[in-house]
Parts: C-alpha cells; structure tokens; sequence
C-alpha cells in the first residue's frame, strides 16, 4: 500500500488509507473520495473529483484541486501497488490537475488529457526509468511529468528556467528521449531496444506513437526496420482521428487527411468475426496442442479474416497487431501492457488504442481545434484569456496577402504540412479550398509535391516551419534547387519561438538557404515588408526563392492597401536611418531591435546609420560597398546562427578588398549554443541580440567600453510586474 | 447483442465459411415462394443446412445474397437497385400480400428492405462486397448495425475486448516457440545468445 503522506504546509489532510473509507468496492452507488471525515472540502472552496456511476466527474467549482491520491505519488515506483480502482481514481486526479496546471500556465491541453488513463497504465506495469517510454512529439507528457517526480515544478512548465514543455533527456532520467518533431519516437526505440540486446540486458522499451505522427515517413522506415530485426519493441498507437494541427477548418472539425485515417478507422469498425473465432478455436483444439505447423499456417489463413481488413498491413510491415483497444479504460490497458510484458519472445508488437482528445474535459471535446495549444484559461469554463494586441501576428499577414495574391492569380497555390491553424494556411483553405493542399506531417513528400506542381507552371507556396522545414532539405536541395524550379518557401517561426524551445527554433534557415546557388533568401523588417516579398515571391517565376518570418505580432507598419504587397527589387535593400560612423546591417525582424538600440545610442550622442538588408542573396553590393566606405564600423545583425547573413556579407567584403581597408566588420548572430525555452525577452536576452546588447557592442567599438558595461536593461529599471 | 457464445460449427461446414469460395450468384433454390437459409445466424443452433419458411425442407448449397433477393446483377447501379427494390417492395407488402402467405411475405419483405439499405449506402455495399468476396454471408441481422455511427459504440467496444483478448493469447502461443532454432532474425539470435549466457 502507499505510505501516506502528510503534505506540511498546504493544508491537506490526511491519506484516506487512514481513514475507514465510506465507500463500497464494486458498488455503482454515487460515492464521494473525500480527502478527510469531515465534508468541509467543499466549503473550502476545493475542486472535488466525484465518481458517479461508472465515469468520474470533475467539479471544477472550487478554487483549489483536492488529490488525495495524485498527492501519494512522487515516483513511477508508488504506484505499483494501486488496485484497479485506484488506478481510475489516479486518472481522474491527474486529469484534473493537468487542467487545473494548463489553466494557470498555458500550453498544450487537450494532447495530455488523452492519453492519462495510458500513462497512468504505463508507469503502473513497466518500471520506468530501467523500461523506457519514449512519447513521440511530446506535447502530452504533461501526466508523465507529474507522475514522475515533477509535479512540485509544473508551474513552471514552458518558462524560463522551468520544466521543458516536451520531454528532455537532461531535465530527468524518466524522459528516455527528447522530442518535439514528430515521428521519431519508433526509430529512437528501435534503438534503445537493440542497444539493449547487444549489451544482454532485459527491459522493455515502448514507444507511443499517434496517428498524426504515423502519416510521416519516418514512422514506416522505423517500422520497416524493426519488422525485420524482430527485436522485442511495444509500439503504441495512439489514435484519435487527430492529424493536423487543427484538425478542423476555420468552420470545424475535419475529416483527418490522408488515407491513413480511414484505414484506421476500418479497424475500429468490427464486423462480427465471433463465430469464426470460436470455430477456430475448436478447430485448432481438435488438431491437438502439438501440430505447431498447422496451427500456424492455419493462423496465417485467418489472421487477416480475424483482424479485420487493414492490420495485415501492420503485420505485413512485421509488427504484430493488437487492437483496437478503449484507450480509456485502465483495466483493458493494463491487461494488455502485463501480458505482453511477460510473453518471453513477442518480438515487435503494435497495440492500436483508440483515444479522445481533450476527453474527461468538456470545454476541449467541444471545441474545433480541441483546446490543443492554449494560454490561461479558466478552469470551469475552458475560456482562455488571449490578450488583444493592436497588430495581428506575421502568420496572419502573411496568410491574407497570400490570399490577396491568390486571387489575382490562379495559378498560386499553397501547401502546408498539418500545420494548418500554425502556417495561416486554414484561411487560405476556406478562400480556396481547392487550391490548399495539407499533406499530413510529411515536409519531405510537400517539397517534392510542390516541384511537382512548379513544373507544370503553377505557383506553389510551401509554408513550412523553418525548424520543419529541416526535415525536407534534401528535397529542397535536390528536387527544387538543383533543377531551379520556382517553388516559393514561406518560413514561418524563423529566430526564436520563445516558450516551445530549441525542438521548434528556426536558427538553421539562413544558412542553409543562402547557401543554395539558385536560391533566392530575403526577409522582411516588417509586416508590410512581409507583404510585399509575398507579391515579390509570386512574380520570381523562373527560380525557387524564400522568406522568413519570426513568431509573433506586428510592429504597426503602414500596411500597403488592400493587403496587397508591390513586387520589390530583387537584390535592393533599404536605408532606414541616414547617420554618421556607425552602420548598423539588420537582416529580417531583428532590424526592430536596431532601431531599438538607435534609440538608446542617441542618449550617448551617436546617430547610427540602420539599413534593412532585405535580401541575403542575391546580396545588395551597391548598399554594402557605400555602408563600408563612408562608415568606420559595420555591424551586421541577424538573428541566425553561424553561416547565415554575416558570412555572406564578410565573404562578400573580403572578396572585393574592403577587409584589406580600415573598416571594423562585426557579425552578431545566435550564439553556438541551443537556446532553453523561456518568455521571447528572456530568450533575445540570452542570445545577446536585444537592442543593449547591440548597443553595447556599438559603444565598445567606438572605445567607449565603460559606457557599454553600465548599460541597464530596460526592464531593470522598470519596478516589477506579474 | 444477440450473440451466442460457444457456438460450435461442425468440421462438415468448415468448407463454406473459411476458404474465400466465389459463392454461386443464382443458386437455383431461389424461386418465390423461397426457402430462404441462413448461414450462421445468431442465437439458432444450426446442424446441416435447413429452410426456416414453408416447413419444407430443402438443401441450398449457399444462402441468397443482397443482389441474389434483388433479383440484379452484381454490378447494378444505385438506379437498378432502387427498381428492384421498388418492385419486389410493392409485391411483398404484408398489406398487399395474399393472406395463407403473409408471414413469409413479410419475412421476404424485411429482407428486401435490408438489402436495400446495405446496397443503397455505397459504404456498406462496398463492406457486403467485401465479405461476400470472402466468401463470408452474414446473417442480415449481424450487418444491419454496420456503419451507422451511433449504434456502433457500445457494440464495437465489446466487440474490441474478445478481439484483442483473442490476439494477445494468439501472440502469447506465438511467442513460445517464437525463438525456435530455425528463426534467423536478428532479435531472435540475441534473444537466444542472452538466454544460454544467463
């Protein structure tokens, strides 16, 4: 039994193993888990977890969260002794405290609340950390992080300096792999699970999968893999007709994309194979327990007829085939997950569970997109508080020029990878929704399907996430690059993405586009800058070309009128700023904080010149060589890594002599290091690109460096807020 | 659910049910008044093969499918369906049907109608299609609920927990003598290499 606890300081009382519980095992009468004898719970204003009948309802009336038996489990190891019912009772109290911490810190819902009956399934049968779990994406360990020691942080899930919002190997022994791309997680099984052979140990190893992430090629290659090296590995597909991100229009949900989701969908829809099952059975009985040949070559016949049509393609693959199972119901799981666990040779094994999204929480079931990514919201009405900024964000600038050009031209089209409600494209999707293409995560299969499209004279543009976008560079390189068709890539989440971390940040594009001999690279300084590369990307028709836009909203530019961008000069940056010694080269939105730091150089009596480079290739020579003759320091700035802007621009210099003149060249970009996940300031901060940081490196150049050191950060000066 | 368990087909009858076996599309036997016989019909325990209409009794080899009763061609269009239908309905009618025949009239009608839903709704005649291309005839009453979502639920998730308990035993004998000398994979050499050093 678990020992009770006594939690100092928070007021609760005691473990209910202490007390004679009031309720009857197995009884279907309307019974309370109450936390102590006494029924003050509830005028204390504690947020009451009632099982009536057969489901547990959550009462959410309260202020606090009331879980006498989530507050029992510190580790994995503290639940290996729950009863059944326990067991429920622990999903219920889970539920309701990922809610309850969602609530108060923002990010992803709906993903954890489906999968708590599994986690809680999977920590009480395997021992965890010797057993590795590895959650592909990792947005819905939210519950395996409470159960494994972290409850005490969740509230600081998603910040800086706080717990990581998918799993990290450094964050604790219980995260096997880190995550945050899809798809990864039956590869980096099949891993662990060979390693494990090799080194002659015993544990188990499962992967947990969704659907979503089954629509990715990588996710067959692993499974192709693991078929044919039949080591011991339990995949877990976690299916809840959830691809993309939303898997909904702007006017509901959606059918999931891809003929995956149906073929899933016919395994669940069992015809009545009962009758053929019980003649089976006392057919192999009357061949007798010896004949293993014929029982299994009799097996084989019927294995495709007892499963119903489709698992033969899992088997076909190698893995064996169980399912579909209640993702919901504990029991089943844990029945499942104890079997397969003591079979000595199962090899690799698929269990197909069927889930809800957002289920156990109304507001989530009910909503389009599921509650999936959230900010604060309001535990008993699921209403989140999105504050109402003046501008709108760059993906929905970017979507409605997309529109505007898309009207002007029908040959534009656009293609996105699940990612639907991230890129703006289901605005697009509802304008046009013929000429929106959703391929499933699949950023390999959109960029050979846009050059596809390219060749035969359309107009496509691929919105891929530049983090993403990683995913499909050979495909850039060699389907689009080399053979120069005019495909248009819009990459969105350039820079730093703030709460989602180093998984998701779009340090890498720059370089690895500006390096492409035929590519074109810019990026706007602003929203209307972002207009117009748009109309600039759809008249560059004989070449491929792309832009970059980080995460976050607008700076209030004049728009250009009827959301509709001018075509700029291919290769021709801008001056912003005219001034005097210093010139400062921004390159993308980062040319916001040189404005910044313009600001903050006048109280030093220094008037920067600022220039907004615009395109990285073909670069703007003319800008550069005046910038370099009538400046003595050039700083150029990007919010890249090594190998982007700066490189191209001191290459540029060194190659026609400049170098060998007095001018002082500094690159600022992202430092050689991931950045953690935190609050977008904090993240700017710490890569040293604000508009101190830029300051100061301006003032050091200039021999002031005691000036640069005193420099205080804005916010120091400001008193405190929340 | 109408289901029985522990239903116990005799080894005579394995050949119709198992073995995908193009059944006859014009048995014979089909002649109105029919003796109509079902193929493991739920909750009737079945010896060999016997009509439940007319009290005669008569031996048909496979039991009349959907297109069969419709009297159309397999590859009938929704449009040949719906005359059929309309025809064989208006004849069979408990209203309109002579009065010495009027449960076997009704019998009939039922099954008209059902096969008219199944062929009608392109998604369910594709899964009949499907069954009868196996060989499968299912008594209509155990196909009836398919495809209408909101019945399926609670009847598929029973339906769920044999299914799955039937293949975790089948993996469970598999896995027995899974290693077995003449298995080559790789995880089957480590799993022996490390049960001979432990």
């Amino acid at each position: 039994m678990a020992v009770p606890e006594i939690s100092i300081g928070r007021n609760l009382p005691r473990s209910p193993y202490l007390l004679a519980p009031k309720f009857k095992y197995g009884g279907r009468n309307q019974f309370c888990v109450k936390a102590s004898a006494s029924s003050s719970d509830h005028e204390n204003g504690k947020m009451v977890i009632r099982k009536e009948k057969e489901s547990w309802t959550l009462d959410f009336s309260g202020e606090n969260l009331a879980t006498p038996l989530l507050d029992t489990i510190n580790f994995p190891v503290h639940m290996k002794n729950l009863s059944s019912k326990d067991l429920e009772q622990l999903a219920a109290e889970l539920r309701a405290e990922i809610v309850y911490v969602v609530s108060k810190t923002g990010g992803h819902l709906s993903s954890s609340l489906g999968v708590v009956e599994l986690t809680v399934a999977l920590h009480h049968v395997f021992n965890t950390p010797d057993d590795k779990i590895i959650w592909d994406v990792g947005h819905q360990t939210y519950g395996h992080k409470i159960l494994t020691g972290r409850r005490s942080k969740m509230h600081t899930i998603r910040k800086t300096s706080g717990l990581a919002g998918f799993p990290k190997r450094d964050e604790s022994v219980y995260d096997a792999f880190g995550a945050g791309h899809s798809s990864t997680s039956i590869s980096a099984g099949l891993g662990m699970a060979v390693a494990r052979d090799l080194l002659g140990k015993n544990n188990n190893v499962i992967s947990v999968i969704g659907d979503g992430a089954m629509t990715a090629g990588q996710a067959y290659e692993a499974m192709n893999n693991a078929g044919f090296l039949d080591a011991n590995l339990i995949v877990i597909l976690n299916d809840n007709k959830q691809v993309s991100l939303p898997t909904a229009t702007l006017d509901g949900p959606a059918t999931p994309v891809g003929a995956l989701s149906g073929a899933l969908s016919k395994l669940q829809a069992s015809p009545k194979f009962r009758q053929l099952r019980e003649a089976a059975k006392s057919i192999t009985k009357q061949i007798g327990p010896q004949a293993h040949e014929v029982a299994a070559k009799f097996d084989e016949y019927t294995r495709g007829m007892l499963s119903g049509s489709g698992s033969t393609f899992f088997e076909e693959l190698g893995l064996y085939y169980i399912g579909p199972v209640d993702g919901h119901n504990i029991n089943d799981l844990v029945t499942i997950f104890e079997k397969v666990k003591e079979m000595p040779a199962p090899g690799p094994v698929l269990i197909h569970i069927v889930t809800e999204k957002g289920k156990g929480y109304p507001p989530a079931e009910a909503a389009a997109d599921r509650m999936h990514g959230v900010v604060k919201y309001d535990p008993k009405t699921g209403k989140q508080n999105k504050p109402k900024p003046s501008t709108l964000a760059y993906t929905q600038y970017f979507a409605e020029s997309l529109i505007k050009e898309a009207e002007m031209d029908n040959k534009v089209v656009a293609i996105h990878a699940a990612m639907g409600g991230g890129t703006g494209l289901n605005y697009f999707q509802k304008r046009f929704p013929d000429r929106c293409f959703d391929v499933g995560i699949a950023e390999q299969h959109a960029v050979t399907f846009a050059a596809g499209l390219a060749t035969e004279g359309l107009k496509p543009f691929c919105a891929i996430y530049s983090s993403f976008l990683q995913r499909g560079y050979d495909q850039v390189v060699h389907d689009v690059d080399l053979q120069k068709l005019p495909v248009r890539f819009a990459m969105d989440r350039a820079g730093l993405v703030g709460a989602d971390g180093p998984t998701h940040c779009g340090a890498f594009d720059v370089t690895y586009m500006a390096c492409l001999p035929n590519m074109v690279v810019m990026a706007p300084s602003d929203e209307a800058e972002l207009m117009h590369m748009v109309a600039t990307a759809a008249a560059i028709d004989d070449r491929p070309s792309c832009f970059r836009f980080p995460r976050g909203n607008g700076v209030g530019a004049v728009l250009p009128s009827n959301n509709k961008g001018t075509p700029l000069e291919i290769g021709k940056g801008r001056i912003l700023r005219e001034g005097n010694r210093v010139a400062l080269l921004g390159y993308g939105a980062i040319v916001q904080q040189c404005l910044g730091a313009a600001e903050m150089l006048k109280s030093h009596n220094i008037l920067p010149t600022i220039a907004d480079a615009r395109f990285c290739k073909p670069l703007d020579a003319d800008l550069i060589r005046r910038l370099a003759k009538e400046h003595e320091i050039l700083i150029t700035v990007e919010e890249g890594s090594i190998g982007g802007f700066g490189s191209h621009v001191s290459h540029f210099l060194s190659l026609n002599g400049i170098l060998d003149g007095p001018l002082k060249l500094r690159s600022m970009m992202l430092p050689d290091r991931y950045i953690d996940h935190g609050a977008p300031q904090d993240q700017i901060e710490e890569a040293g690109l604000s508009s101190r940081h830029i300051c100061a490196t301006v003032l050091s150049l200039l021999g002031r460096p005691k000036e640069a050191l005193t420099l205080q950060r804005e916010t120091d000066l400001l008193p405190p807020t929340d | 659910m109408c289901c029985n368990s522990g239903v116990i087909i005799p080894i005579t009858d394995l050949c119709f049910s198992f073995f995908p076996t193009r059944p006859d599309p014009h048995p014979n036997i089909i002649s109105f008044p029919a003796s109509v016989s079902f193929r493991v019909r739920p909750g009737v325990p079945h010896g060999p093969v016997k009509s439940i209409l007319n009290d005669t009794v008569q031996f048909s080899s496979e039991p009349p499918s959907f297109y069969d009763l419709l009297g159309i061609p397999e590859t009938g269009n929704l449009l040949e369906i719906k005359q059929a239908y309309k025809q064989l309905a208006r004849k069979y009618h408990p209203d309109v049907s002579p009065p010495d025949q009027v449960e076997e009239y009704t019998k009939r009608f039922i099954q008209v109608q059902e096969a008219y839903e199944t062929l009608s709704d392109p998604r369910r005649r594709a899964l009949y299609d499907r069954d009868l291309a196996k060989g499968i005839h299912f008594a209509f009453s155990a196909r009836r609920r398919i495809g209408l979502e909101f019945d399926e639920q609670m009847e598929d998730k029973n339906e769920w927990k044999s299914r799955w308990e039937s293949q975790l035993s089948h993996l469970k004998k598999r896995s027995m003598y899974k290693d077995s000398g003449d298995n080559m994979s790789w995880g089957a050499r480590m799993r022996r290499q490390r049960n001979e050093s432990s």
